[in-house]
């Protein structure tokens, strides 16, 4: 561990001030907190709201998992995984089960998150509404009154064009009945999984100023019609590596000639699958 | 200042997010009872475990109000010297009340809820407790699987009755921490309340 840094890199001012909001968020849930987000020695885009709340969570005795699009050996949860080694000296792990916290960009793990874990999610744009509404007085309002009609709206105008809702990723839910909120470019196949989850997730969106949260055991309900019912994806064949017909699957192009298979993006949990079937 | 300052976290980086964490674990899961025991002792009638709360929150952002019977020059001259907090006098204006079962309805009542643009702009308690025996209470809400049985002692039934108004704000209201000398749990304003023998 480097010294010359305080712990987990951010000054104790900047955490004290991440820790109320984090707070917050959890009493709150699915509202998006403003904090004032700290340069960070990466760029944006590179999970500088997910790191921060890291940071402001870590313990000496924690250890960090990072994935990205479900691997672990992506350049960017690599420079993570070092950069919390370096700061916190906490220990780092592949594994699901291992990890009492795992930062996440654009996907929650396959495997059954524990109530003593904590999913910490990148966020690039926390306002669902943002997309409609470009204004955030206006956004803050409509949170306010629930007024979540042009998001239906949104979503219906994907059926009357494709014949279904064609939002396949950073699909809209609703957390504890209140606050229509936007759970990160994950795939909507990881939506069911924020549902009634044992684990404290937190979001992170560092160019934004935003914090939120889904505390454990708490409805997410991902919006839908009664005549064009939420569903996720679908693959018509299973994983190329473990055969897994359950978890959601990347495609991988083999050659030229169009060839190409289709396996878990869940890398740590596509290894334990393979292991446990030899 | 008049007499000698007591410490507090020895060191206060590592410290702090351990005593952070224990915080984000009791208010993500509302009454559950957690150890937190930091490494100093805080000046009487403070509890060391009311003093990590307040050294890992408040700063000169968060304006603290204290009850009568904590308003004690020496923990009034730590936690200024250890938060740099301004001592607020006026509860709706105060981030952080302090308080003791005989004055936490009143607090309650009077702190702020926020807003309905920003109900995160809204005030915590922390009620030092002597302990978590007495009235059993059950709770249901984000955090809590089904259901979780909490008990604490000394509340009157108009601070639970505040309280249940409190959940009723929702998405407004002020969220609580209970201290007891070496635990804490808390309840945000998210947890549904009922009272052994109420409908
Ligand atoms: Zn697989």
């Amino acid at each position: 561990m480097t010294t010359g840094y305080n712990f987990a890199y951010l000054n104790e001012q900047t955490k004290r001030m991440i820790r109320r909001a984090l707070l917050k968020a959890v009493a709150i849930p699915g509202y998006q907190v403003p904090f004032a987000s700290r340069e960070m020695p990466m760029p944006y885009g590179w999970g500088t709201g997910g790191v921060q709340v890291t940071a402001s969570i870590l313990t000496p005795q924690d250890t960090l998992k990072v994935i990205d699009q479900g691997a672990d050996d992506t350049t960017n949860a690599v420079s993570i995984r070092k950069f919390f080694v370096r700061t916190a000296g906490v220990a780092t792990t592949e594994e699901t089960e291992k990890a009492s916290i795992i930062q996440t960009r654009h996907r929650v793990p396959e495997a059954a998150l524990r109530e003593d874990q904590i999913l910490v999610y990148q966020v690039p744009i926390p306002e669902p509404l943002r997309f409609l509404e470009p204004r955030e007085t206006e956004t803050r309002k409509m949170h306010a009154l629930e007024e979540y009609g042009i998001m239906h709206v949104k979503l219906y105008e994907d059926i009357a064009r494709h014949g279904h809702i064609a939002t396949a990723y950073a699909y809209p839910a609703k957390v504890n009945g209140r606050y229509v909120f936007d759970p990160s470019p994950i795939p909507k196949f990881d939506n069911p999984k924020l549902d009634d989850c044992a684990a404290l997730q937190l979001f992170g969106a560092g160019r934004e100023k935003r914090i939120y949260a889904v505390p454990p055991y708490t409805k997410v309900r991902s919006l839908d019609f009664e005549d064009h019912p939420f569903s996720v994806q679908k693959w018509e064949e299973p994983c190329a590596l473990c055969g897994s017909t359950t978890t959601y699957l990347d495609e991988i192009i083999l050659d030229d000639k169009g060839k190409r298979m289709f396996v878990c993006s869940d890398t740590d949990h596509c290894r334990k699958s393979q292991e446990k079937a030899a | 200042m008049s007499t000698e300052l007591l410490s507090g976290f020895t060191d206060h980086a590592r410290s702090s997010a351990e005593a952070f964490r224990v915080m984000l674990d009791a208010m993500a899961q509302p009454g559950r009872i957690l150890p937190l025991t930091p490494d100093f002792a805080a000046p009487a009638p403070l509890f060391a475990s009311t003093a990590a709360i307040c050294l890992t929150l408040c700063d000169y952002d968060t304006p603290l109000w204290l009850d009568d019977s904590l308003r004690e020059t020496a923990v009034i001259d730590y936690l200024r010297f250890h938060t740099g907090a301004r001592i607020e006098n006026d509860r709706p204006q105060a981030s952080f009340l302090l308080c003791t079962p005989a004055t936490a309805a009143e607090a309650l009542a009077q702190a702020s809820i926020g807003n309905a643009e920003y109900p995160d702009a809204s005030a915590t308690l922390i009620i030092q407790v002597p302990d978590f025996s007495g009235d059993r209470l059950t709770l249901k809400g984000p955090g809590i699987k089904d259901e979780r049985v909490f008990t604490t002692a000394g509340l009157g039934a108009r601070f639970w009755a505040l309280m249940d108004e409190n959940h009723q704000l929702f998405p407004l209201g002020r969220d609580v921490y209970f201290a007891a000398p070496k635990e804490i749990a808390a309840l945000p304003r998210s947890t549904q309340i009922k009272r052994e023998g109420q409908a």
